[in-house]
């Protein structure tokens, strides 16, 4: 996020898109929900009812996959009439003429064929976002999880920066992360081309660093694969072993008879994790880890903010925090590597990662956590970013043309399938499904589907009925509800026993290799 | 009636915790106020009103009820030797409820052992703890009527403390505590509760909606705008002094052995009422939302009010926690006033 959370207490208007923040963010949805009462304005564009639909000042009920087309409409809407922040493109941006030029073709009439949203409504959405001073864009993964979801990132960040709508207090741009330390994974490397705070591997000086703080030689310098390349690879044979930690890709990559034909054909597969998980199940060692309650660290949130977190119990048998298992992995593979605490690995990290430096284990013990970027001890940490000047100077405009999505409906595969999740599950379920009211909160795998078509197809609310596509085929209730338009049908990846995995199509953003989660065609009957 | 000099008061509840488990306000290193095991350093007087009651103390957040081991049930008796320091007469209040509810004609036998086994020394409140405190107006508090087994009056270098029990008499019988004039004590004691009482403003809305819904004259676009709003985290039960619903589960531990727990649940969630067949009679938040004010405010059994005006006892905590502002001061407000704050296009057309 380039903003902090407080600060949508200060916010005039909300711009949310692909996000459904009262069920994942919920305590950002209740700070979207409590501005609306103080006369906030809240823009939404998702194609399902989501909560928020109810206080949706406009709601932009988009066609699934066309947020390039929408995103461009309303940027050329704001050229044409004039509305855009002429100093703010001026003095702060480069390539603005690439982009007036690229937008010119999506016309309102344009965008209305394309995305289903009426021409006026479009018209509306971007004259209030342009005129607005205060206005907070957000979204996550129904913007992410696209095989264009690096086109729909940038979109987002060409329209707040036409309208001058980065870089200022409950101003800005806020993907909102969907787990409590995904920011902090990416932060600490946990990618295959950057060190921690995304200092690059091929660059010789950072490499040097790591280097001699490690007491090595010969870092690796090249990018090598992400989890989809991993997959292909294992498949194909040329990658021979794989160390999972606290992932379950067997529930959470799509085509699952892929992903489990890769996994089944490693020679070696580890998985660290606090429970057996499907994925688990596979492995030929599993090394029992330490949930959150058992170990101390720290994570960091989707503002930026890192905080430190305790232990309540020990671990049950013989799990141990994942920093302990690492550090015994990677001593008995005959690299010492010894750390007292926790802390004794942030002290590493503020030494060898800039946006880090302050942030000490003994600041932390002190308040509520740091947001980086945070350089030294004496800095306060950063609550917004992008202030008078964006971290790389210019903010450039990278103008995208819309591309459909990858699979799109057809005579035999007639509806469009997108997932996501519920309120009372997270993920795949390893946590949440051990958890008694949760689960009987929401104990089976359902789908919602519109009433015109349920009515078309025999299919009741409760009724079973079979999905398929292209790769496979699950069975689910029938929830009927107009949440969902015509022609679209949701449902959740937290279901074991209909994972939707099966269902979803491999097709990746070519960039940030994210699969398209969000689309893909499928046909659906009653099962008598 | 006996005197505490304010210094004495962490010697002594040091003493007492060699013999219980004392139980009282504690101050994190980073400023949160806490209820836990009584320690030294952490304890503090600085604690206005904590963010969950003491409602744990006698029906945890979780416990097993009974364990199986190679197919042999062997029930689990709470051992309890508690004393809960300086809970507030609302909690206090909420306590007489809860009690009553879970034992007066059928009695639960785990709540039921615990709460023999607590004994309270409630804090009377010198006047409203923040701005969300109406004990006055549900007749909860400032002070506690009865209960207790210790009441502590703070009057600043020292504490008057009335003994409600026998048992709180014995505890006034150790050497810390020094002997009062009891017609001066109790002139002391009637002037601090009338300041405090002056001090806490009643809310006549609560009252008010307390009379509309008895005349089933609530608007019930009221319940659809809150239950538009509910998150359904289930909050306001947790923090409640007067909510009870648990939810019965079993873990599985080795084979053919495992826990039966019990664990708070709360109305806001669907599937509390959500019945067998999948119909639910509770089937929208705002139906939800609905039958848990009015079990606060219309439908509690008197036998259960213990001297309070109602099933709420005006803690405020909901008002204090939830997200979204669906407490029982906007709740009863929205209904007195029969308007509620923004009541959008989108609403109204709804």
């Amino acid at each position: 996020m380039t903003n902090s959370i407080g600060e949508f207490d200060e916010a005039d208007l909300f711009f949310v898109t692909g996000t459904n923040t009262t069920a994942q963010h919920p305590l950002i949805g209740s700070r979207i929900i409590n501005a609306k009462e103080r006369g906030a304005t809240l823009i939404l564009v998702d194609p399902r009812e989501i909560q928020l639909a109810r206080f949706a000042d406009i709601h932009l009920r988009h066609n699934i996959g066309t947020d390039v087309a929408v995103l461009n409409g309303i940027m050329h809407i704001i050229i044409a009439e004039g509305l855009y922040d002429r100093e703010y493109v001026e003095t702060r941006t480069e390539g603005f003429d690439a982009l007036k030029q690229s937008v010119s073709r999506y016309t309102p009439r344009v965008v209305e064929q394309l995305s289903g949203i009426p021409a006026a409504d479009l018209e509306r959405a971007a004259r209030v976002y342009a005129g607005t001073e205060k206005a907070m864009l957000l979204y996550a993964m129904g913007i992410t999880q696209h095989a264009t979801g690096t086109d729909n990132v940038k979109s987002c960040a060409n329209l707040a920066m036409l309208t001058g709508h980065v870089g200022r207090e409950s101003t800005g741009v806020n993907p909102l992360r969907g787990q409590n330390n995904v920011q902090g994974a990416c932060d600490m490397g946990a990618l295959p081309n950057v060190y921690s705070g995304y200092q690059p591997v091929g660059d010789a000086a950072v490499r040097e660093k790591f280097e001699a703080a490690w007491r090595v030689e010969g870092l690796d310098d090249t990018v090598v694969l992400t989890i989809p390349g991993m997959m292909d690879a294992a498949r194909s044979g040329d990658l021979k072993a794989l160390y999972v930690m606290g992932e379950n890709p067997m529930m959470s990559d799509p085509d699952r008879s892929h992903i489990e034909l890769a996994l089944r054909n490693l020679d070696f597969l580890v998985v660290q994790d606090i429970f057996l998980s499907e994925t688990a199940a596979l492995a030929d060692v599993v090394l029992p880890a330490a949930s959150f309650a058992e170990r101390a660290g720290t994570y960091t949130n989707s503002e930026r903010r890192v905080q430190l977190s305790f232990k309540a119990v020990d671990p049950p048998g013989e799990a141990r925090a994942d920093w302990d298992i690492i550090s015994e992995v990677a001593t008995r593979a005959g690299y010492p590597m010894h750390y007292g605490s926790s802390g004794d690995i942030l002290r590493e990290i503020n030494a060898l990662t800039p946006s880090y430096g302050g942030i000490t284990p003994e600041r932390l013990a002190g308040g509520y956590g740091l947001q980086w970027p945070c350089p030294d001890v004496e800095h306060p940490g950063t609550v917004y970013l992008h202030k008078d000047r964006f971290a790389k100077g210019l903010g450039t405009f990278l103008p995208c043309e819309f591309r459909p999505l990858a699979e799109v409906p057809d005579e035999e595969y007639d509806f469009l399938l997108t997932t996501g999740r519920i309120s009372h599950h997270f993920h795949t379920g390893t946590m949440t499904r051990r958890t008694s009211v949760l689960e009987r909160e929401a104990p089976r795998p359902c789908f919602e589907i519109h009433p015109a078509d349920a009515a078309r197809l025999s299919i009741g609310n409760g009724e079973m009925a079979e999905l398929s596509t292209r790769r496979g085929s699950i069975r689910l209730r029938a929830e009927v509800t107009e949440r969902v338009p015509r022609k679209v049908v949701f449902s959740t990846f937290h279901y074991r026993e209909a994972p939707v995995n099966v269902l979803t199509n491999p097709a990746y953003d070519p960039v940030a290799k994210i699969p398209e989660f969000k689309g893909c065609a499928v046909k659906i009957r009653r099962c008598s | 009636m006996k005197s505490l000099a304010r210094e004495k008061l962490v010697p002594l509840l040091a003493e007492w915790a060699t013999e219980y488990d004392v139980i009282a306000p504690l101050k994190s290193e980073q400023g949160d106020i806490v209820v836990g095991a009584f320690d030294e350093g952490a304890f503090t007087l600085d604690y206005g009103k904590p963010a969950l009651s003491a409602k744990s103390a006698c029906l945890p957040q979780s416990e097993i009820t009974f364990t199986v081991r190679e197919g042999n049930y062997r029930g689990v008796i709470p051992e309890t030797k508690t004393l809960l320091f300086g809970i507030r007469p609302c909690d206090m209040m909420g306590m007489l409820q809860t009690t009553s509810f879970m034992t007066r004609d059928q009695e639960d036998f785990y709540y039921r052992t615990r709460r023999d086994g607590t004994l309270i020394a409630v804090m009377a409140c010198p006047g409203p703890q923040n701005e969300t405190c109406f004990c006055t107006t549900v007749s909860s508090g400032p002070w506690a009527e009865r209960g207790y087994d210790l009441q502590f009056y703070d009057l600043g270098d020292s504490f008057l403390v009335e003994a409600g029990s026998e048992a709180g008499e014995r505890l006034l019988g150790v050497t810390a505590f020094t002997g009062v004039d009891e017609t001066e004590a109790r002139r002391r004691i009637a002037s601090f509760r009338e300041a405090a009482e002056e001090r806490i403003a009643e809310v006549p809305d609560v009252t008010r909606a307390m009379e509309t819904m008895g005349e089933g004259m609530v608007d019930s676009e009221i319940w659809d705008y809150f239950g538009d709003k509910c998150l359904a985290c289930g909050g306001c039960a947790f923090v409640c002094p007067t909510c009870t619903c648990f939810n019965v589960y079993d873990q599985v531990t080795e084979p053919g052995g495992g826990l039966r727990l019990r664990a708070w649940d709360a109305c806001l969630y669907g599937g509390l009422t959500r019945e067998a067949s999948g119909h639910n009679p509770r089937p929208t938040q705002a139906s939800r939302i609905r039958r848990r004010y009015e079990h606060k405010f219309l439908w509690f059994n008197k036998a259960d009010t213990q001297g309070g005006l109602s099933g709420c006892v005006g803690c405020g905590r909901c008002s204090d926690y939830c997200p979204v502002h669906i407490g029982a001061l906007e709740v009863t407000r929205a209904i007195a006033a029969g308007s509620w704050p923004g009541r959008t296009e989108a609403t109204v057309r709804r």
